[in-house]
Formats: structure tokens, sequence, C-alpha cells
């Protein structure tokens, strides 16, 4: 004859059929979006809160704890996972309270791990025993998600045994192989192995991280290594290895972190940031080659799509990103955006010899810059130069790479652009006497100065452009209107009225005085050298002078002036004029410079070898 | 709620075809005045059309200000939602419009046909809605998500005759199918080239976010946080605007938009996303180059409720100067470039708010108040400002100070302003009463500026005044009629209530007889051959008010008992006398039959009411009211009830005999034994007589004579001489038929003297005869051990019907009852016991009880005795309860 369900096997049913359905969508829920996840999430919470609280609404029986325990995880675990933490813990201490042999044992100890380490003991070694743990993992991975590490750290003996005595399974065996054939177990929404697994490597991680960044490295290193063979997910496993790769740099170990972060990349093919550290190391050592291709790499991984992480059945619920929040471990794992590292790939591209390659980097990355696009865009990292300062570098390149009529566009676009905004005059102020005015104001003039040295720039490259072609005429009247929108300029010194600066006033590299005589020297140097080239030998040589005085370090305006004074038949002076440009050591490296400011590789050149050849015609005597 | 504002505005647009386009002037409102003005108005003259209630015409209204003339043109009407959400309209594919007054559906309208043309229905409210570039889709933001319409979905809906079908034809119904993307509370929308950017409000930040508009692939989402908690109450949707270097859309000058926007976003020609927020920010994205920040241009402090760019610096290339933002309280903030491109100016000023919407042209600010329209003229060119370099001037100026007046109220919202043909400027806007109105404002004289009027359209000028000041002069004699009918109402209202307050004091406690009531006379009378009985009421009016048009005297007729009708329903009548006006001491007779002769369900309970509807005090206005239910104050007069005895047919001795005894041979011997027979038989029958039945009502003959009601009988047939005491029996027989009892009076016609006699012969509604005799006998009483004697009247029924017998027995025993109640007191000595009778009765009671009981016991088990024989043993207890009746003293 058919009997009628007691109360406590259709509340099983209901649980299971809940947890079935969940599962059935998570089978087919790849192509689910986030939003609908989550709604799908919240549906469920509420559905197996509902069920709680129909279950709690009766007096704890022991015949129902296990069961009741069940749907208290299930509900916990869907909290979790919507990360309301804070509902979750006092679900947890709410039930457990309402164990019966935790009723026995009188008041509660409000100290989480007391309480907890009381709530063990109470059950002792009753089949409510494993109920209890499951639920002290999730407040393992509740105290892990909120960072309490300390805590963790506390009850590290107790989270060990649950570990052990659950992964052994000595329960779970009988269960499990009857799960889903009998009805009469209450099933969990996740698989509990599982859960415990990931909460064990992720504590590794979260703890790693921390230690890492404390500075406690070889510590570090210990638990990561241990962690790193574990059965866990690629990407975590991949994190200890990167982790470990952290600790090893830090350690001063350079080629065991490459080891390493290479591993890490072998796990998992998506971990860029192993990548993008062994890129720094190799920056760091200055192994170019390797630099740019890591960058290549780094740009290549970023830009493909996402890769929807294929985590295994049964972690959708709680993915380890919920876990691992730590601040030192997301700033560890940070990387810059795809378009900040193609800018390092195309300017390292051309100042290391691969100009072809670097000016197709630095066109991808105008063009990215210019859809709407913005795919691999994120906040956060080192943001990107300004768009007229990516301009002008490059159209820089594109005048390395011969190729004149490109750069110059470049340049009209920034002229046109920026041209009407320039303000009338301009004070230079050393950045103390900033300090005076509000910071407003000071930031609208320095605004003002950027947007007249970038015009003076592309001023200049175009002035360079039309050398490089030849059009002499062409080029001086650029020249000039670099050189005449140069000098209304004027610095001034504490205590000092304003002032047409000159070189001896440029303190540090890379200040905007330092560009601004830069830019006037080689403006200078090039007007100079379009004299010389259409005869005008006095004009051009009042500018090389001018040139020179702005910017001694310059070489070309150095050695056309000798040459200059030369055809004046001022040998000795071009003598002298030369030496002193060749022995001249420049006090920082070019390279550091933005590309637009470094001498042009393209106009008319002279031969050092000829010169010298010239010298000891002149004065055999010298030289010999 | 929409259904039902939809479903008439489909029967208003089919009256209202007819005349689109060119609105047509109704007859009713071409007065003289108009007619006298009319060749001074030009055809691009400013129309106002409104909508009298219950009926959609168009008529011909001329709005005057100092400044200028509008023309208001009512196109079609949605109803208002009254709900939380803003309203808006847009206008999309080419002139179509399309707009929603905060419900979930939107209503695409054209202006070309004239008509609805497609509604789109939500699941929720529709908070915004673009077109796609290429008008081939809409993306409407609802609640749940933004969904993806295509055009040519519409188009065929659109093709359907409005006409045909159901009026819900055209509504589209956006199903999930059509969703693009799930976003929860998406507030507004803005497409921006293939970028499709939705705006929502989260727990604590405002989220723009991007999508790519090809494949709906979220690209990025902008987080603001909010500067000030979410306010409860109104949701204000906030606004997303979208300003372009250099083409397409709306262009800003050049030299603003690097001021304002950077270098970066103008060396990208991006497009910038204007973005105001209810706190009062606003905020700036450009969308190129990828990944700039979110910037905020400036704060309003307070909500911001427009943002758009105006101004023409060079007509040419068609390029804003300024770009303008409004706040709900009405400050404006104009941001240019000042000092020949140095830097962005930002003059704030203040208008009189609240400013609901607004929109702008080229020179003018165009915001409602909600209560008008005004115009505030942007100043033309940079203002000139020397002196120390403030980047926000917070001096106002005068051109921000003197909005002026365009005198059209309840604009809700407005939509972008275009120019017509003749070069008006021309605005779409949305009432608070969900009108779709096109605004026509005059020509702006580009020369004079705009307060003063060319010298050279003088007479023209003077014309248009003249007209103006006609139109004014109607409108105001509609606001005189206006008023004074709503004085009229309340007057009436007030009588109503006074009536109310009179009526209802007499309901509490204690009857008293109420100032207003019925009275009622029951006669017999004869139509279409038939016999039927037929009631007069007097509604009688003795209080000191008017009972005015919108009253309605209401009967209903019950019958007290009766044979349930077909469904369980009570066969009572309902019968409505709807009446203009009843002075004080007026009196109100409406007739209405009772019964048919045959139906016999006496008594019947007559309840009068007065019933009061506010539909007919408003009149006409209760219509224009949207679900206004027909409400009504209903006050209960009195209950009639009209008994047997009422319709008792009274006919004359002989006359009344023939029927009965035409069988029988008329013998005063033999009706006598009859009598006898019966009166000690108890119904026994007579072979080849029909069975009679009868009952009978003692009344003691001294208490009877003490009765004041029968007293005053008497006196009345004594013609006010005080007589020695007569036959008791008889005067009781007389005021038993005649008197006025529950406010009924019986009025029979013939005979008069047939009354006078102790043997009355009559017959009942079913036609059967009756008997009624008075006597006066003696009842022997033991009382105290020795006999008595008491004088009493007897009152004998005597029928062939029982339900006749029972029913007048009935009347009889109600009637001497009330006449009793309304005797004095009798003194206490007086009273005597009826001893021996009472234990004789209450033995026979007893007797008969246990008879009840066995007939019903056998009834309910259905066996032992037939029907039949159940109804027979029933009666004879029925008569045997009747007869020997005890005597009421």
């Amino acid at each position: 004859m058919h009997q009628p369900l007691s109360l406590s096997d259709k509340w099983i049913q209901e649980n299971n059929a809940l947890v079935n359905k969940w599962e059935e969508q998570e089978g087919g829920g790849d192509t689910l979006t986030r939003n609908q996840n989550h709604t799908r999430l919240i549906w469920c919470s509420s559905e197996f809160h509902k069920l709680l609280r129909k279950i709690q609404g009766i007096p704890p029986i022991a015949d129902h704890t296990q069961l009741e325990l069940t749907v208290v995880f299930n509900a916990c675990l869907c909290l979790i996972a919507q990360s309301q933490f804070l509902e979750a813990e006092s679900l947890l201490t709410q039930a457990t309270e309402r164990v019966p042999q935790m009723t026995e044992d009188g008041p509660f100890a409000s100290d989480p791990p007391v309480f907890w380490k009381i709530a063990l003991k109470s059950v002792g070694n009753t089949a409510l025993n494993p109920c209890v743990m499951y639920l002290l993992c999730l407040q393992w991975a509740i105290w892990l998600a909120t960072c309490k590490l300390q805590t963790i750290q506390e009850l590290q003996n107790e989270l060990l045994s649950v570990f052990e005595t659950l992964s052994s399974g000595v329960w779970d065996e009988e269960r499990s192989a009857s799960r889903r054939m009998s009805s009469d177990i209450p099933l969990p929404v996740m698989d509990q192995r599982r859960l415990i697994e990931l909460l064990q490597i992720c504590t590794f991680i979260a703890q790693g991280a921390e230690r890492l960044s404390e500075g406690r490295s070889s510590e570090a290193l210990a638990g990561l290594q241990s962690a790193s063979s574990l059965p866990a997910p690629r990407t975590l496993i991949s994190y200890t290895h990167f982790l470990s790769g952290s600790c090893l740099a830090h350690m001063n170990r350079p080629q065991m972190a490459l080891q390493c972060y290479r591993m890490a990349l072998e796990t998992d093919s998506q971990c860029v940031c192993a990548l993008y550290q062994s890129m720094l190391i190799y920056r760091q050592h200055g192994n170019t080659q390797a630099e740019i291709q890591a960058l290549r790499l780094l740009h290549s991984t970023l830009m493909l799509p996402s890769a929807t992480e294929a985590s295994p059945a049964g972690t959708h619920l709680l993915p380890s990103s919920l876990l691992l929040q730590s601040q030192s471990l997301s700033s560890l794992l940070s990387v810059p955006s795809a378009l900040s590292v193609l800018h390092s790939l195309a300017l390292k591209c051309v100042l290391h010899e691969r100009v072809a390659e670097g000016v197709e980097y630095y066109l991808d990355l105008l063009a990215a810059l210019h859809t709407e696009d913005q795919h691999g865009v994120h906040a956060g990292g080192p943001s990107l130069p300004k768009l007229p300062e990516l301009y002008l570098q490059a159209g820089a390149a594109l005048l390395m790479a011969r190729r004149p009529a490109d750069c110059m566009a470049l340049c009209d676009e920034i002229i046109t652009t920026t041209l009407e905004l320039l303000p009338k005059k301009v004070v230079l102020k050393e950045p103390e006497e900033c300090e005076g005015e509000t910071r407003a104001a000071c930031a609208e003039v320095e605004d003002g100065v950027w947007m007249l040295l970038w015009v003076g720039a592309a001023y200049l490259l175009q002035g360079h452009c039309h050398t490089h072609l030849r059009d002499w005429e062409q080029a001086v009247t650029t020249y000039t209107r670099c050189i005449n929108l140069l000098v209304k300029v004027r610095f001034k010194k504490r205590g000092c009225q304003p002032q047409i600066p000159s070189a001896d006033m440029v303190g540090m590299q890379g200040t905007n005085l330092c560009i601004l005589q830069r830019l006037k020297g080689l403006s200078l140097a090039g007007r100079g050298i379009s004299f010389t080239q259409t005869d005008q030998l006095r004009e051009g040589l009042r500018d090389l002078q001018l040139s020179i005085q702005a910017l001694p370090e310059g070489k070309c305006a150095g050695l056309w002036c000798g040459e200059v004074l030369w055809r004046l038949g001022r040998k000795r002076e071009a003598v002298a004029c030369w030496e002193k440009t060749w022995s001249f050591t420049p006090h920082f490296s070019v390279q550091s410079l933005s590309l637009y400011l470094q001498e042009p590789q393209s106009g008319p050149l002279l031969d050092s070898t000829e010169l010298r050849c010239r010298i000891e015609e002149l004065c055999p005597t010298l030289s010999g | 709620m929409g259904n039902v504002v939809l479903g008439s505005y489909w029967s208003k647009l089919r009256r209202a075809e007819f005349c689109d386009g060119v609105p047509t002037t109704h007859p009713l409102s071409t007065t003289g005045l108009k007619r006298r003005f009319r060749p001074t108005i030009s055809h691009s003259e400013l129309r106002h059309v409104c909508r009298p209630a219950r009926q959609f015409f168009f008529f011909v209204f001329v709005v005057s200000a100092m400044e200028g003339r509008c023309a208001v043109e009512t196109w079609a009407e949605f109803g208002s939602s009254g709900t939380a959400c803003t309203p808006w309209l847009k206008v999309g594919f080419g002139t179509d419009v399309l707009l929603c007054t905060g419900v979930d559906e939107v209503y695409v309208y054209s202006p070309r046909e004239g008509k609805l043309t497609a509604v789109i229905e939500g699941p929720g409210p529709v908070t915004d809605l673009v077109e796609s570039p290429d008008q081939q889709c809409l993306y409407v933001a609802c609640a749940s998500g933004v969904y993806r319409v295509s055009s040519r979905l519409l188009g065929s809906r659109a093709g359907r005759s409005p006409a045909d079908a159901s009026p819900r034809a055209g509504a589209l119904k956006l199903s999930p199918e059509s969703l693009a993307f799930a976003e929860e509370g998406v507030l507004s929308l803005l497409l921006v080239g293939s970028v499709l950017l939705t705006l929502c409000q989260r727990d604590s930040s405002w989220i723009l976010t991007l999508y790519r508009s090809s494949d709906l692939e979220r690209l990025r989402s902008v987080r603001v946080p909010l500067a000030v908690p979410s306010e409860t109450g109104r949701r204000r949707r906030p606004l997303l605007t979208c300003v372009q270097p250099s083409a397409g859309g709306v262009r800003l000058e050049p030299i603003l938009f690097k001021l304002l926007f950077g270098i970066d976003a103008a060396l990208a020609k991006s497009p910038v996303v204007l973005c105001g927020l209810p706190d009062g920010r606003l905020c700036f994205l450009p969308l190129r180059p990828a990944g700039s920040r979110l910037g905020v241009l400036h704060s309003l402090e307070q909500p911001v409720v427009f943002v758009g760019a105006s101004g023409v610096a060079d007509a040419g290339r068609g390029l804003a100067r300024c770009l303008v933002a409004v706040g709900e309280q009405g400050r404006v903030v104009l941001i240019e470039s000042e000092g020949g491109g140095d830097r962005a100016a930002f003059v704030e000023g203040c208008v009189p708010g609240p400013v609901r919407c607004g929109c702008v042209d080229k020179k003018r600010l165009y915001y409602s108040t909600g209560s008008d329209l005004l115009a505030l003229h942007l100043p033309e060119g940079s203002p000139e400002r020397e002196g120390p370099s403030v980047e926000k001037s917070r001096v106002t100026p005068a051109a921000l100070r003197s909005p002026s007046s365009l005198n059209v109220c309840r604009v809700l919202a407005l939509a972008e302003p275009t120019c017509n043909a003749a070069g008006q400027v021309e605005l779409l806007g949305l009432s608070a009463r969900g009108q779709l109105q096109r605004i026509t404002l005059p020509v702006d004289s580009e020369d004079a500026g705009w307060p003063k009027a060319p010298s050279t359209r003088g007479g023209r000028s003077v014309g248009d005044l003249l007209s103006a000041i006609g139109d004014v002069g109607e409108r105001a004699a509609v606001l005189k009629a206006n008023v004074k009918s709503k004085n009229q109402i309340l007057r009436r209202l007030n009588q109503v209530l006074n009536i109310s307050f009179l009526l209802a004091a007499g309901t509490d406690g204690e009857e008293r007889e109420k100032p207003i009531g019925c009275r009622a006379t029951a006669s017999w009378s004869r139509l279409l051959e038939e016999d039927s009985l037929t009631l007069t009421c007097v509604l009688d009016n003795s209080s000191p008010y008017v009972l005015e048009r919108g009253w309605t005297l209401s009967v209903a007729a019950s019958p007290l008992s009766g044979p349930p009708a077909a469904g369980g329903q009570s066969s009572s009548a309902h019968f409505s006398f709807p009446f203009h006006s009843l002075h004080p001491g007026e009196t109100l007779e409406v007739s209405l039959p009772l019964a048919a002769a045959g139906e016999s369900c006496f008594p019947v309970t007559v309840s009068c009411s007065l019933i009061f509807s506010l539909a007919g005090l408003l009149g006409e206005e209760a219509a224009v009211l949207p679900g206004l239910q027909p409400a009504c104050v209903s006050l209960p007069l009195n209950t009639l009830t009209v008994d047997w005895l009422h319709a008792l047919r009274v006919t004359s001795p002989a006359h009344g005999k023939a029927p009965s005894q035409s069988s029988n041979t008329s013998d005063a011997v033999q009706a006598f034994l009859r009598l006898r027979r019966l009166s000690c038989g108890g119904g026994a029958e007579v072979a080849g007589e029909r069975e009679r039945h009868a009952a009978s009502v003692r009344v003691s003959a001294a208490s009877l004579r003490d009765a004041p009601a029968l007293r005053g009988c008497e006196a009345d047939a004594q013609g006010g001489v005080r007589s020695p005491p007569r036959n008791v029996g008889l005067s009781l027989m007389e005021w038993l038929l005649s008197e006025a009892l529950g406010g009924v009076t019986a009025v029979r016609r013939g005979d008069r003297s047939a009354l006078r006699c102790s043997v009355v012969h009559g017959r009942d509604p079913s036609g059967h005869p009756v008997k009624l005799t008075a006597s006066e006998v003696d009842v022997a009483e033991q009382a105290g051990g020795r006999e008595e004697t008491l004088t009493a009247v007897e009152v004998r029924v005597e029928s062939s019907s029982v339900a006749a017998v029972c029913g007048l027995h009935h009347a009889v025993l109600t009637r001497v009852q009330a006449a009793l109640q309304t005797a004095p007191g009798r003194a206490a000595p007086e009273k005597r016991t009826q001893g021996s009778g009472l234990r004789k009765a209450l033995h026979r009671a007893e007797r008969l009880l246990q008879q009840i009981q066995q007939s019903r016991i056998s009834g309910a088990v259905g066996v032992g005795v037939s029907t039949g024989q159940a109804c027979q043993s029933l009666l004879s207890v029925y008569q045997e309860l009747r007869e020997n009746p005890l005597l009421v003293i």
C-alpha cells in the first residue's frame, strides 16, 4: 500500500529537486549571460531559504538535523555566491546553534574560532560530524573571501583535520555510491569534496600573496610550492607557480623566477601576469629581444577574447575569484591594458632598430584608439600618454621609416587641432614656484605649456620632413614657425623677472624646460642646416650658433656649425667647433628622450671620418 | 488604464479624421468676433485647438502675449498616466512622433496621416527609446532590459487602418524574443554611431554601459558614484545626449569642444556623451580614444532637466556655439568659449522655476514650468567680459533674467524644435493631460530685437491685437460661464447635503416622522382587459428645502413572502422616478403597477428612497473625468406595506354573492346551516360544495372602544358628532376596510354602503370570493372560580381560497394589533385572565404541535403518508389554530 510521504521525506524531495534543477541549468549554462546567471542564483537562494524556514519552523529534532544542515549548507552557499557574507555567517551560526548536541552544551562563545571549536567538539564522532564540518567549510570560505587570514591561521589545526577527515571521505563512500539513486538523502548544491579542495588551495594562494607582500618571500615560497601539487583547477595551480616565481624574483633569483613563470604559463596559457612579470625581468636585465618577444606575446594574449574559464563542474557556484579578493594578490596579478602594452612594444621596436615593425605597431595603436570598440581596455594600470604625444611619437617613427608624407599628415592633425588653443604667452615656473598658486591655475598653465610644446614638436617634425625631402625653403618656414612659437615662453625663477630661458637653466631632464630647450636647439639647428643648403651661410651660421647655445649637446648643430665656418674660410674655428662637439658627452641617455626629441637621422649628414680627414689635412701637425 | 485611454483615443481619432491636417473651425466657436477679425488673420495664423468635453472638435483659438502669439494645435490625446515616471516624446522615422506618457506603452503618431500608427507595449514602464540611424530598428528600454524592435514590424502594424477590427490591432507587444540584452532598470538610452549606451542606477552609483550595437556585445561600463544618497520618491530620469566635434549629430564649435573635452577627444574626433544626472552633475565621456575617463563638467546642484547645444556661430557649418543645461529649480548654465578661445566660460543664471522640460533652437531656450511655456533668448556672440579671469561668472547676464512667456500651459515634455516652411519655429509638446500638441511660434523678427515689432508690420499688428482682444474677451466669457456653473453646482450640492442630513437624522433611534415621506393609495384598475392593483405613491416634501434636479424617487416593491422566482432571486420590482424639482410643501404623485390580478403575493413591502446622483450634478463635466464612478447618495424614506385587506375587492352584498351562489340556491337557512357546520365542523366538507376555509379573530369590545384609531373613524363616520356607541363590530369592519394603515389607503369604488355592513363580501386578487363577518359574541370566562362573560367582537374570514383566508387573517390581526397599540394603557384591574381558555388553548397547542411534528417526520422520511395527506393534516392543524382563537383584550 502506498504510504503518504513523511514531512522530512517531502522536504528532502524538495531540496533535491532544487539541487537537480540548478545542476541541470548549470549543465547547459554556458550560453547564459552573467546577468541571467545572477537572476537564477537569486531565485535558487530564495527557494532554499523558503525551504529552510519551513524546516526550522519546528523545534530541532535529531532525525531532521542532517536534512536541516544540508539545506543550511545549500542556502548559505547561495548567499556566499551572491557575496552576502554577513547574512551567510549569521545563518551558519544560527543553524549550528540549533543542532541538538550543541544546545546541551549551554551558552555559546561569541568568538567565532572558539565557537567552532566547541561545535566540533560537541558533535564529537556522531553522524552529524561531517555536516557540521561542511558548515565550518562554508565559514572558512567566508573568512577567505573577506580576507580574514588571521582567523584561518588561528583555526589552522581544526581546518586541517576537517580537510583530512572530509577528503579521506570515510563517510562519503557509501553515500556517494547511493547518491542519486535513493531519494532519502538530501543533496548538497555543490560537490562538497570540490569545495574543500578549492578552499585548501585558495587559502595557500591568499596566504602566499599576503606573505609575499609582507616581504616574507621564503616563507611564502614553501607554502606555495606545496600547494602546487594539490588537485585543483588549472588557473589556481598556475597562480601558485606564478606566486612562487614572484617570490624568487624578490629573492633575486631571476632565472629560477623565469622558470616558475614558464611553468605557470604552461599550466594555464591565460596566465598573462606571468608573461608580464617575465617581460619585466627581461627588461631589467636588458634583454631587449626577449622583452620585445614577451611584449608581443602579452599583447596578443590580451587581445584574445577573454576565454571562458572552463571551470570544472560544480564550481560554477563558487568561482575562485570570489575567494581570492585580497588586495595584495590582485596587485600582483594586475597587468597593464592591451593598448599600453602595444605602446611599449611599438616604442621598444623603434628604439631598438626595428623601425618598420615599430611603425606598424604605432599605426595599430592609433587605429585602436580611434575605434569605439574598446576591447581590452580596463581601468587601472599605467595609463597611456596623451594622444598628441602618441601622434608625435608615431610621426617620428614614420619619419625614421622614411615616410615623411605620413608624418606630415599626423603633425598637421596636431597643429590644426591645437593651434587655436595655444596660450598667448606662457611663463614657465620652477616646480616649487607653483606651490603658492592654486592647483587648478597651475594645471591650466601646465596644459598650455604642453600644448605649446606639442605644436612646437609637430612643427619640428614637419621641418625634419621637409629637410628629408630637400625642400629647404619649406623647411626654413616650418622651423621658423617652431622657433617663433618657442621663444614666446618665458622662464620665471624665484625672485626674478620672467626671461628667455637659456641652456644653463635646465636643471633636470624630462622637465618642460628641458624639452623646450631641446626643441629650440633642434629647430634652430634644422633651420641653420636648411640655410646652409641654400647657401645662406651667414643666416645658417647664426642659427647654428644659437642652437649650440640652446642645446650644447646637439651633435648636428656642432658639426654643421663647423662645416659652415669651414666654408666661410674660418677653418681653425671650424676645427675647434668639431673637436668640441666630439668631446661633448651628454649627461643623460638619448634613449630616454621622447622619440621626436631625438636628432633626426634623415637630414643631410656630415661624415665624421671625412671631417677628421679635413682636420688632418689642415693641420697635420696637430694630429700628428 | 492604458487600454481604456487608447480605446477611447481610437474612437476620437476616427471622428477627428475628417478634419486632420487643416484644423477646421467648429461652428459653435465661430462667434461674431471671430468672423469680424478673420480677415486680419493670415494663413500662418496661430491656432489653439482645444477639445470640449465629450466631443472632439477643433476650433481656432488665438493666444496673445505682448511679445508674440503662439498657436497650439492638439493632434491627439493619450490620457495622462499620473505615474511617477517622466513622460517623454521624440521625433523618429522622419516625422513620426514617438511618445510615452509614463505607462507601459509607446505611441507612434504620424502627423502626416494624422493618426496613431502603432503602439509598442512593453512589459513594464518604458523609460526610453532610441532609433537606429538607418531607421531600421528601435531600441526600447524597459524595466527589465533593452528590446530591439524592427521598424518593419511597426510598419506592418501601421499599415492597418485604425478603423478595422479591434482598436488594439496596432499594438506591438515586446516579447522576450526581441530582448536585446537584459539589464535591470535602464533609465536612459543613447545611440552614438555603433555604440549603444545605457544608463542605470545601482545601489550607490550610476552605471553607464557601452554596447556594440551590431552584436550587442558589452564593451565597457563606467561607474559614477552617487553624489548624494539616492532619494526615494519620484525617480528622475537622467539625460543622455551627444555632441560631435565635426561630423554628424549636434556639432559643437571646435574651440569650445577642445576646451571642454580636451585635446585627446578632439584629436580622436570623438563623439562626447553628455550626461545630466538628477544630482545636478553634468558629466561627459568621450568615446575615443579608447579608455577615456568620465569627467564632470559642471554641477547645477539641482536635478538636470535639460542639456543641449545652441547658438550658431557661423550659419554655413551649423556649429553650436554653446552648451546649455537647465536645472529643475530654474538654474541655467551657458557654457561657451570666452576671450577668443582662451577658456570656457560657465555663465550661470536663474529663471523662475520649476522647470519641467526644455529644448533649444538656434537662438532660444524653450522651457516649460508646467504653468507656462517660456522662451529665453540666448545671448548672441561672446559676451564681452574683461577683468580678472573668473572661471565661473556669477554675474547673471541680463538675457537670462528675462524669459518671455508663450502662454502655453501644462507642457510636460518637449521634442526638438523644428522650423516649418514659413520660417516659424514649431515645438512638439506633451501636455499634462496627455495631449500631443504642436506649438507654432511666431516668426521671429530677425532684424529688430525680440520684443519689438517691426514698424512695417504696424498695421497688421493692430489687426492682430484687435483680434487678440476679441479672443481674450471670448475666453473671459467662457471662464465666467464656467465659474457661474461651478457656483450653481456648489449651491445645489449644499441643498443635497442639507437634505441628506435631515433624512439621516431620522434614522437613528426613535421613529420620528420624517419631513419628507411617502404615502400611497392602492386601487384596482382595469388595464388592457386585465385587472391590476395600482399603487399611487405620493412624495410629500414638508421640509424647508427644495428637492432639485438630480434627485430620483426610487420605489422597491418586494413581497414579504412569495414563491421564489426562478434563479433564486427575490421577485422584487424597482421603479425610479427622476423628477425636476419639488419645492417645500409640494407633493409628487407617481403610480406603479403593484400586482396583476391572479398574482397574490401579498403583503408587499414598498420601500421608498431618494437617490441623488453626482453625475447628474456635474453634468457633462463628469463625462470627461476618466475613472469617475457614477457616485450616488441614497437616502431611505419610509416603508409601506400593502396587505390583503388593501387588495381586497369589495363587492356589494347582492353582487358579491352572485358568483358564489350561482351554483347553490340562495337560502338564508341554508347559509345559516352552512355557517354552523363550518364553525363547529372545522372545515368539514359539505358534499357538492367547494371546500371553504375560515379563520377568525376575537377582540374584546371594551378595548376596541378605547382604541383612538377606531374612535377617530367613528367620529368621521358620524360627521364629527359624538354619537352614543354604535355597534363596535360594524365600526371595526369599516375601519378595517377603509383606514390607511401603514401609510397605504385602499381606494374602493362603488357603494360605500357595502362597507357599512357587518358582513362584507369581496374578492381576493385571484378572484376568489371572500366573506368577512364582524359580530359581537359573548365569551364565557372562568376567572377566580366564577363564570364571567366578556363582550367581544369576532371578525371572521371565510373563503374557498386558503391563501386568501391566511392573508386576510394576518392582515386583520396586524391591524387590530396596531390599533390596540395606539390605545392608551388600560388600567391593571381590568385585566382579566382567560384562565380556562388559556389552559384549553395550551392543551390544544401541544396536541397540534405533536401533530405537526408527526407530519414533518413522516414528510421528511417520505414514508407512510403521501404528500397530499401531509398537506391535509397540516391544513387541518392550521385551521384548528385559527378556529376558536383567544380573545384579544
